[in-house]
């Protein structure tokens, strides 16, 4: 039986074996209809229908069931998650499994195309060290991303291990797609979720 | 004897909704890649990704094999499973199938051939240990027999439908 104790760890070994069926395409379309469109259809279905109140109802829900460090604000017209502790990446990174080119990817996989139908687009950054954060904004609002600190007191950028100096950061603007990635390389080429 | 899994987290046990994540990926990988691409996807897995398991299985033999399962539902949320163990095999009682239960509790629409995959992906683990492995019943109840052989090969007829 597959269960769910470890299911990040077969969660990212299939990543890789749908990858090599059918390269980033198949593998894009299954983070679309299987994950945003099937799985987490609960997810859709609360944000489509309260927006920022469904982000909020729906993350709580979940990241506490998993156990995350994380903090949810929002604001008016913008709700923003910082990740210090992703349990998902966490468990890969403490168990030293290793299968998928950026196991990241796959929350933009899924996320993505559940805020476009919702009607909203993403900033997020990653570091592949179980850290990351994101910012939902109303389709259309060009606001760029916050500087550091200015939209949460527990800002992950301002971690002392946000830029270790060792991995890229990958980062999003306005984005609902692991298509629309900007890597912005730091300096070492090897990050721990790179094969 | 007790058995620690060869992954470890930080809660004792799984979190449910992660069933509806491996039931789409079921009906995904089935309808994209056919029931062949389906199983082998199985197959794959159990040599590949339960290599460090099969491994164990295979230098430990049966005690190590029944051990590893009572780990393996203690850590899955809401599993009733008696696991019983002779000279000759290793029974799993599935009482609750914890993914069947939380799925059918969450209205989700389970892939018919659902229980299948614990065939496939067993069968490919057991093997790769030198072992093979039987399936009876499913659709939330079902019995697992792992052995050294068995006479005659799997009823694929005797593995209920969702």
């Amino acid at each position: 039986m597959l269960g769910c104790y470890d299911f990040c760890g077969h969660y990212d070994w299939t990543f890789e074996w749908l990858q090599e069926q059918g390269g980033d395409t198949l593998l894009r379309d299954y983070w679309r209809e299987a994950i945003a469109g099937d799985s987490q259809r609960h997810a859709a279905q609360l944000i489509e229908t309260l927006g920022f109140e469904g982000m909020k109802k729906y993350w709580a829900h979940t990241l506490e069931e998993e156990a995350a460090g994380y903090t949810l604000t929002t604001r008016g017209d913008v709700a923003r998650i910082d990740m210090h502790d992703c349990p998902s990446k966490g468990f890969l990174l403490r168990n030293g499994i290793n299968h998928s080119a950026d196991y990241c990817d796959h929350c933009i996989g899924w996320i993505g195309p559940v805020m476009e139908k919702a009607g909203f687009t993403i900033d997020h950054e990653h570091n592949h060290c179980g850290q990351c954060w994101w910012e939902m904004r109303k389709k259309g609002d060009e606001t760029p991303a916050s500087e550091t600190g200015d939209l949460s007191a527990a800002d992950v950028r301002v971690a002392p291990n946000w830029k270790s100096g060792d991995f890229p950061l990958d980062k999003f603007e306005k984005s609902t797609s692991a298509e629309e990635k900007n890597p912005q390389p730091i300096s070492a080429p090897t990050r721990p979720d790179s094969r | 004897m007790s058995f620690q899994l060869p992954y470890q987290d930080t809660k004792p046990q799984g979190a449910a909704d992660f069933y509806f994540a491996i039931n789409a990926t079921f009906r995904f990988i089935h309808a994209r890649l056919g029931r062949a691409g389906w199983v082998r996807y199985l197959q794959e897995m159990g040599q590949g990704y339960f290599a460090p398991v099969n491994e164990a299985w295979r230098s430990g033999g049966l005690p190590v094999v029944a051990a590893y399962w009572r780990a393996f539902f203690a850590a899955e949320p809401g599993a009733e499973v008696e696991v019983r163990e002779t000279n000759e095999e290793v029974i799993l009682e599935v009482r609750k199938c914890p993914a069947i239960h939380h799925l059918r509790e969450q209205a989700r629409e389970i892939v018919p051939f659902y229980c299948e995959h614990c065939y496939h992906l067993n069968h490919a683990r057991a093997e790769a240990a030198g072992l093979a492995m039987r399936l009876q019943g499913g659709a939330g109840q079902c019995r697992h027999v792992f052995s050294r052989k068995f006479a005659t090969p799997q009823d694929m007829n005797a593995i209920r439908t969702c």
